[in-house]
Parts: structure tokens; sequence; C-alpha cells
């Protein structure tokens, strides 16, 4: 599959952009501070007693300020969701790269400790140039007590230095904690230590204080450089004192110092406002527990879940996080909505599938006796059922497919749920859309999870086609596990069947058909689903059409 | 909620200890500071928590992901039996072995970072975990099976030659019912 370029400027171009400017705004800022650190008038004396890791370690604290503001800001999710909600302030392409805030805030943290290394290299070899160079001249600028201090003492008597040591643990564990493999097997490990951001950035605020670094500020009536022409009695004397002259009487005083006030506050304490704010209101917002209104079983593992909540509005496509205090009160997981409140019911509703520990724990809370067979049961045993508490809903990709003109729902599985949504709101009213196709195509395993949204299919397809528009809804559904056969043998799963397919879907030509009939057409292809096919999809989007169609690539995920 | 697997941490923080350190004793080595033989110990040391570290264990519960080309590290870490095996052994190990790394200022910082990483070895030894090799799994074929049926040997009863010769002028009358029963009930 070849690569155009015309497919790959519009699915990675704003991304790159973005990331170009990112790496553009650090490089200039570390090399602005670098260049006044070893040129500027001001700290010549330091520079002289420091050496290179003056310069190395103050840019790289620019860029940490920088980054420690940066890290904070696409965490703030239900800003975020509020701004892909206001179509007027933003551009589709804007609300594209809302959906890589997540790998945002992965770079900045990555750059965070890469930066950080440096940073604390740079002072280590400066807390050694302080024992060492320790000046006679300019007794103020010393940190070191004497000379030849052991560096390990300078660093854990100073403020700078503990609070240094401190951040730099706290930093290491949150960054060990984060990768993929902690993430995926024991998401609270990640979850806590993460958490310890707070005190990261109460300990930051405080890390300058004490000013190890300080500037001169006398340069007018002290030029950097006059007390040598003073001092220098015995070498070059015949040369230095024609020098000399001219510039002890511009050498007027002793130089004089000052620290730093400490910066950091200026970059951190918007940013880390602005999230404590959305923390806040999000524990306000999921303050009241939600009414269970129905639970049904459905086969292959999968409950549905109806609430009710006061006051509750969703788009199409959102999810939320539930919270069961009877299952574990710090544990908090995403569901995407199957059902949005509308103006005719207000219940909405999630599907989940029961595949891990807290799942398991929940679905028995809610179903007591679990039964065996595969049948749909409705139970409605309102008094057992736990408190549930609800925040959200979150802004996702999958809130765009409306807004393209032709849309491929491509679903794994169940990753199925926030096309779901996208159905029921077009079993609503179609016409309000600016969507005039969609093609969806849904892979399962086996042929019994059909039957979670087999009803809905139906009826938007019986809806479309009573409405004269048979092109609108194009369903594809595959069965990937060949061993097995079974057959949907309903007659009112008629369109199903006739467009069921045994094994797995062939996206090249999938692709090619969608291209040949929309040409010159920009199409948003949505994947919901196992990494493979999202993989498989994102290439094919990027690679040439002869169809002139454009395919824009969006992926939902969740961790 | 749930069994949290302390080991997977503690294995992924004592390999970042073990770079820090790596990358702190070459520094003090390159530099020659004072106390470079700490530094030294330091490159020996990050080297071997690194290798010892570096395959991850198989998780009691879920699929485990290995790292890159740890096969024959999973082999070398696999031979030394209970030694790697056990979780205590390895809490008291990165314990003793960080210890000098915390005399030079280069070094420091892994020193307190393999600390921790000990700490949570020594949480998930508590816990009763303990290391496993992720090794591919053999395909199992199925042996073949005893399905087959020995063909049989003889052929079925039949009456004898003249009675078996076709009788064209009477066939209702030449059918005949077997004296043996010629199915297996």
């Amino acid at each position: 599959m070849v690569v155009s370029v015309r497919s790959w400027v519009a699915n990675e171009g704003g991304k790159h952009l973005i990331l170009m400017l990112w790496l553009g705004v650090n490089t200039w800022l570390f090399i602005k501070t670098y260049l006044m650190y070893s040129t500027g008038q001001q700290y010549h004396y330091l520079y002289k007693m420091l050496g290179l890791g003056l310069c190395i370690s103050r840019a790289s604290a620019s860029v940490l300020n920088l980054n420690c503001s940066l890290v904070l800001l696409p965490m703030c999710r239900s800003l975020l969701t509020f701004v892909r909600g206001t179509h007027t302030v933003s551009s589709r392409k804007t609300r594209r790269l809302l959906d890589k805030s997540k790998t945002f805030h992965v770079a900045c943290g990555v750059a965070i400790c890469i930066f950080s290394v440096v940073h604390v290299s740079a002072h280590l070899v400066n807390v050694v140039n302080f024992s060492v160079s320790y000046s006679d001249d300019f007794p103020a600028l010393n940190l070191a007590r004497y000379r030849g201090e052991d560096p390990k003492l300078i660093i854990l008597t100073t403020i700078p230095g503990v609070t240094g040591v401190l951040l730099v643990l706290i930093l290491f564990l949150m960054f060990t904690s984060s990768s993929h493999c902690v993430r995926v097997s024991n998401y609270e490990i990640f979850w806590y230590t993460h958490n310890l951001f707070i005190i990261f950035y109460i300990i930051l605020m405080v890390h300058m204080v004490g000013g190890a670094l300080k500037y001169q500020t006398n340069i007018e009536t002290h030029p950097p450089g006059c007390l040598r022409a003073n001092q220098s009695g015995t070498e070059q004397q015949g040369e230095e004192l024609e020098q000399g002259e001219d510039e002890e009487r511009r050498c007027r005083e002793e130089a004089r110092f000052q620290p730093h006030y400490p910066q950091t506050w200026l970059w951190v304490s918007g940013p880390l406002c602005l999230y404590c704010a959305e923390r806040f209101y999000r524990y306000i917002r999921s303050c009241d527990p939600v009414t269970i209104v129905t639970v049904i079983r459905h086969p292959c593992n999968v409950i549905e879940l109806r609430m009710l909540k006061k006051n509750f509005k969703a788009r199409p496509g959102q999810y939320i996080v539930l919270n069961c205090p009877g299952v574990s009160s710090f544990e908090n997981h995403p569901f995407t909505l199957t059902t949005c409140p509308t103006q005719n019911k207000e219940t909405f509703g999630i599907h989940l599938r029961v595949v891990g520990d807290w799942t398991d724990r929940f679905t028995q809370l809610l179903l007591p006796e679990p039964r065996t067979d595969l049948e749909i049961l409705p139970m409605v045993q309102q008094r057992r059922y736990p408190k549930l508490y609800v925040d959200g809903p979150f802004g996702s990709p999958s809130e765009e497919v409306f807004n393209y003109d032709v849309s491929v729902c491509v679903a794994g599985g169940i990753g199925v749920t926030p096309f779901a949504c996208i159905l029921h709101a077009l079993l609503d009213g179609w016409t309000g859309f600016r969507l005039q196709r969609l093609y969806f195509v849904w892979v399962c395993r086996e042929l019994q999870s059909f039957y979670w949204f087999a009803e809905l299919l139906c009826a938007v397809h019986h809806k479309l086609w009573q409405e004269n528009r048979p092109d609108y809804f194009n369903l594809k559904l595959y069965v990937s596990n060949t061993d097995s056969l079974q057959c949907m043998s309903e007659e009112k799963y008629r369109p199903l069947t006739s467009r069921l397919l045994v094994g797995r879907p062939r996206w090249k030509l999938l692709f090619e058909e969608i291209g040949k009939t929309n040409k010159h057409k920009r199409v948003g292809v949505f994947c919901c689903g196992p990494k493979g096919i999202s993989r498989t999809l994102h290439r094919l989007c990027n690679s040439t059409r002869s169809s002139g169609t454009t395919f824009e690539f969006n992926k939902e995920s969740f961790s | 909620m749930g069994k949290i697997e302390w080991a997977m941490w503690a294995n992924e923080q004592a390999l970042a200890s073990g770079l820090i350190l790596l990358t702190g004793g070459i520094v003090g080595v390159a530099g020659q500071f004072r106390g470079w033989q700490f530094a030294a110990y330091a490159v020996a040391a990050g080297v071997f928590v690194c290798l010892l570290e570096y395959p991850r264990s198989k998780r009691s519960k879920g699929t485990s992901v290995e790292r890159t080309g740890q096969y024959c590290f999973t082999v070398c870490v696999k031979a030394f039996g209970p030694l790697t095996r056990n979780y205590y052994v390895r809490a008291f190990l990165h314990a003793a072995i960080c210890v000098p790394g915390g005399f030079m200022l280069s070094t420091v910082l892994g020193c307190v970072c393999l600390g921790i990483a000990s700490l949570i070895y020594l949480v998930a030894a508590i816990r009763g975990e303990h290391w496993e090799p992720i090794l591919p799994r053999k395909e199992v074929r199925k042996p073949v099976t005893e399905s087959i049926k020995n063909p049989p040997q003889n052929p079925p009863p039949r009456p004898p030659a003249e009675m078996r010769r076709k009788r064209v002028d009477d066939l209702e009358g030449a059918a005949y019912d077997n004296p043996i029963s010629v199915t297996d009930d």
C-alpha cells in the first residue's frame, strides 16, 4: 500500500503540525535561555564559576516549566468536551486534534522526564563546581559554605536540593508506573501514583525558594570584568594599566547579587488551577447517585444497564465513567453510552461486557442469580440495586460521525457501543444531520453477539427503506469464527442474515468499493475495535486511492 | 479491589533504576570524579540488574506481554531456579546492591530508585508472588487416537454361492435374511 501524500496530509497533517510547533517552541526556549545565561552580563561571574552546567540547567529548567504547564491541559476532559460541543468555536480539523489529547499529554510527560534527567545532571555538575570553585572574590555568589564542601551535603541542606530530590523520586514513581503493561494489568497502581502529581506541583513551586543562583544587579556601575583590571597587579602590568585606567573609572562599586524570585508558579499555577477546578466540577457533578431502571442480560456475557439521572444531557458517541462503591470505592471505569437521553425518553443506557473482576462483581450485585441460558431476561427488582455514581459525559471521536457527508463505522465486538448510540439518534430523526450515507461494518467472533443490537439495526434499516432512502444505511456483518456455523433463524432479522458474511472482512476491497461509489468526497472512517483492525484501517486510509476519495481516520480508544 | 500484581510494577522500577545506575556510573567513571571506583561498581551493578530484570514474569491471571527479545534472558534467569523465582531473594539482593551506590554523587539517584524497587519487591514477596518464565507455548499435537477403527478382516457372512447366484426369474424370492447379524449392535 503506497502512502499518498494527500491522504497522509489529511490524516496526519494536523497532528504533525502541532508536534512541530511544540518542538519548535521547546527548542526556541532552550536556546534563548541558554544564550541568556552564557552571554548575559548579569550572569558573567556565575558563569565563570559554574561553566556550561549553569546554562544547560537553566535552559532545561525553562523547558520543564513550559512542559509542566502544558501537561495538565489535555487532561481537562470536561473542558475538552465543551470545546468539542461548540461547533461555532472550532472547525472539524481542530476537533480532530482533540482526539490526540492523551498523546500530547504523554509527549509532554516524556519531555519532562528527559529534561529532568538533563536538568539533574547539569545541577549535579553545578554543585560540584560550587564546591570546587568556591569564590573568595564574591562570597555572596557561593552556595557552598566553604571550599571543598561535600556536594552531597550541599544538596541535602538547601531547599532546592531537598525539593529536587523529592521531585525526582516522585517523577520516577509516576514514570515507571505509567508504562503500557502496568496500565493494562494494574490500572490502580498507575492511577494512584499519577495522582501524586499534586504533591509534585506543590514541591515544584517551592523548588526555587532559597535562591541558589544569583544574578548581578548593578551592571552599569560595576561592569563584569572590571575587578580583574584592579587586581591584576603582577601580570602584564604594562598593557593592562592602560586599559585598566579606563575601566577603573567605570568600576565604581562592588558587585551586588540578588537571587531570582521563583518563576515556576507563573507558568504552572494557571493550568493547575484549571485542572483542580475541573476535578472539583466533575466531583460535584457526579455527587448524585443514579437510579438504575432496568438490567438486561444479553448473550455473550453482555449486560445492558438503563439508568436515570437528573439534568443529564449527552450527545451520541460520548462516554461516562461509572463508580460503584459497593464493588470498589476508588475505581472508575469508562463505558460508552448506547442510548442517550432524549426529549421522549429520559433514560440513558450502557452495554458492558463482563471481562474483568470489577465488571464481574458489578454484575453479581446487579443480577444476584446468574442464569446460564442465553435468553434475554429483563428483571425489575428495584430494591436490590447497588448505589452507582456516574461522571461525565465526556467527548470522544465518534461524535463526528454526523459531520461528514459519508461515514464508515467499523466496530469490533463490543466496540459497537458508540455506534449504537449514533443509530438511535438516526432512528429518532435522520434528516437533520449533514450525514448522507453511513457504512456500518460490524465484525464479531460469534453470531450470538449480533443479538445485542439486532432490533436496532433492523429498525433503522426498515425506517430508511420506508422513507425512500435505501442507500443511506449500508450494513455489513461479519462473523470471524468460522468453526461452528449457526444461523439467525428469526424472520424479523432477515435484513441482517442477508447481509451476514462468514470470515474476516477484506478491508482493501471494501475501501475500494466505498471509494468508487463516493468519488472525490471526504469520508470519515471511525474505528472502535482491536488494534489489528485499527492499524490496518489507518494504513489503508493513508494509502493512494484512484477514485480521489479522501478517507479521514478517527479512532476510539480508552486506555 | 482485586489482586494487584506488585511484582510487575517492581520489575519496571528495577529496570529503570538499573539504567539510571548504569548512566550514573558511566558519568562517574568518564569524569574521573572523586570516588570513581564506586562508579565503576555502579556500571557493573547496573548491567547486572538490567539483565536480571529484563525478562518479564508471566502474569497469574491474564495475558502476559513479553519484552522484545526476552526469550534468551528468560532461559538464563530460569536456570538459577529458586534464587530468581523467589522475590524475597530479589528484594534483599537489590537492597544489598544499591548500598554502595550511595557513596558517590552521580550514583545516588540510582541507589535510591533501586531501594524503592526493592521495597516493592518485598511487598510482592509478602503477597506470595513469584517469578514465572514466559515460555513459548508448545503446540501439543493431538495424538492420533484410536478413533480409526480397524477395518474388518473378514467379509460379511453370506450364504453359500449357489444361493447367492442371481435368480433373474424370481427376484422377490431371491431376497434372503442374514443368519448372523451384520450390524454391530
